[in-house]
């Protein structure tokens, strides 16, 4: 009887452990494939560059856009990053800075898999760039 | 005096056209409407001058819990059976008109609505409003062929309520502006009709509304909306020298009451989420402005949310 008592608490044991270690288990994320970038995209000139009357403007419509996801200083740790199978790289970084503007402005709008399209939500040219110039702006 | 009214709506709404299509085609080169003046279509009840971008479909998802005036035993209204729900679709047919579809608890009503962003207010302030003209009309649903009315002379006489005695209108007339960054406001005149109304009630009520936001956070804002029926003497139906004593079975006056309605309002890219609370029961604008016989007192006010949800094609 002691033995069949043992080999119980045993089996609890690994049960409820493992219930408990599946919380605390880091969930492996996808590493972001490159994008494919149309050229032209590539070769967009951002005609808004150091607009600095869009500054209020890019704030609101990250905010409302992207915050979630991306994180209130885009390193993408928003309330909803936790549930995207992709890792969401930050904005702050030296190799996204390195991007051009037409490039961005292609990921941000265009987007692909989980990054939603936001051409009908951001109907306006001067309000994506807007955003654009926002984003590129981030600091750590 | 009803066609009174008629002509003047019609002219006002011709009025409207000609004057949106002289600015338009002015406007569309020099200026730009003004950003984010509301983050949703809706304003608890109420509509604003927002439409969404053309072949965007809205969910609006509208609640209203019974009376807070049990207090603690029904959990302020939230648990109470009383309540009022409203589940509506709406759609973007072209640019700044809008089709939709709602279905509500009360009175089972079937609203089939449209609205039309006629002029935009723009930030060089060429065009200092916007202009915005909202029109439905509404099936009550219940399953009821036939009405016992109260009926003074007929107590106990039967009514065919077909589909004729159905059918209520409203239509509105929203004059909005963005005042500040924070700010927006909105005024409304609107004309209410219902074909079947109790006994000495008025089919027909003219209404005035205004409501606004108050932007506290980037995405939280404060709201606020009244909405006055007005008692016009000319196009009532009630006498004002009726009395028991001259019109037997007489105890009005009928005067529906205001709606007064607060909240706070979160938005994100996609929703707008807004909980307030109102002394109607009513969400439908036309049975608001008949029917709204609860007054601004503390018991009458229910806790409600509504909810939009865009989605883009």
């Amino acid at each position: 009887m002691k033995k069949y008592r043992n080999l119980l608490t045993f089996f609890v044991i690994v049960f409820v452990g493992g219930i408990l270690l599946s919380f605390v288990t880091v969930q492996d994320k996808v590493k972001p494939a490159p994008w494919d970038i149309p050229e032209k995209y590539q070769k967009m000139e951002n005609p808004y560059v150091g607009d600095e009357s869009l500054e209020r403007v890019g704030k609101i419509l990250y905010i409302k856009h992207c915050r979630s996801c991306h994180g209130n200083n885009g390193e993408g740790d928003g309330p909803k990053a936790a549930s995207m199978k992709t890792e969401i790289l930050s904005f702050t970084s030296e190799k996204f800075k390195e991007e051009a503007d037409g490039v961005v402005y292609f990921q941000s709008i265009i987007g692909r898999d989980e990054m939603p399209n936001y051409e009908s939500k951001i109907p306006e040219e001067e309000d994506r760039w807007a955003l654009v110039n926002y984003i590129k702006a981030m600091k750590k | 005096m009803k066609s009174k009214i008629l002509y003047i709506l019609l002219g006002l709404f011709v009025c409207t056209n000609l004057f949106a299509q002289e600015e338009t085609t002015e406007v569309k080169e020099k200026d730009k409407p003004v950003r984010f003046a509301w983050e949703s279509g809706m304003l608890i009840d109420q509509q604003t001058s927002m439409v969404p971008t053309v072949k965007t479909l809205e969910m609006v998802i509208q609640h209203k819990f019974g009376s807070i005036d049990n207090g603690s035993s029904d959990l302020w209204g939230i648990y109470a059976p009383a309540g009022n729900i409203r589940l509506g679709l709406n759609y973007v047919v072209a640019n700044n008109v809008q089709i939709g579809w709602g279905i509500s608890r009360r009175n089972m009503y079937n609203d089939f609505n449209i609205k039309w962003t006629i002029l935009e207010q723009t930030r060089k302030n060429k065009v200092p409003v916007f202009v915005t003209v909202f029109a439905n009309t509404a099936i009550d649903g219940m399953d009821r062929d036939d009405l016992e009315l109260y009926n003074y002379d007929m107590p106990y006489a039967r009514s065919r309520f077909n589909l004729k005695s159905r059918m209520s209108y409203f239509a509105e007339l929203i004059i909005g502006r963005k005042v500040t960054n924070a700010l927006s406001v909105q005024g409304a005149v609107s004309f209410s009709h219902a074909n079947f109304v109790p006994q000495w009630q008025d089919h027909d009520r003219v209404g005035l509304h205004f409501n606004g936001r108050l932007k506290v956070s980037p995405q939280g804002a404060i709201i606020f909306n009244f909405d006055a029926p007005l008692q016009i003497d000319d196009l009532s139906e009630q006498n004002p020298g009726w009395n028991a004593e001259n019109t037997p079975g007489w105890d009005g006056p009928y005067h529906p009451e205001p709606n007064l309605s607060f909240g706070y309002e979160v938005s994100t890219s996609t929703h707008a989420f807004q909980i307030y609370m109102g002394n109607s029961q009513a969400m439908l604008l036309q049975d608001m402005m008949i029917n709204n016989y609860n007054g601004i007192d503390f018991d009458n006010f229910a806790i409600g949310f509504t909810i939009t949800r865009l989605w883009s094609f």
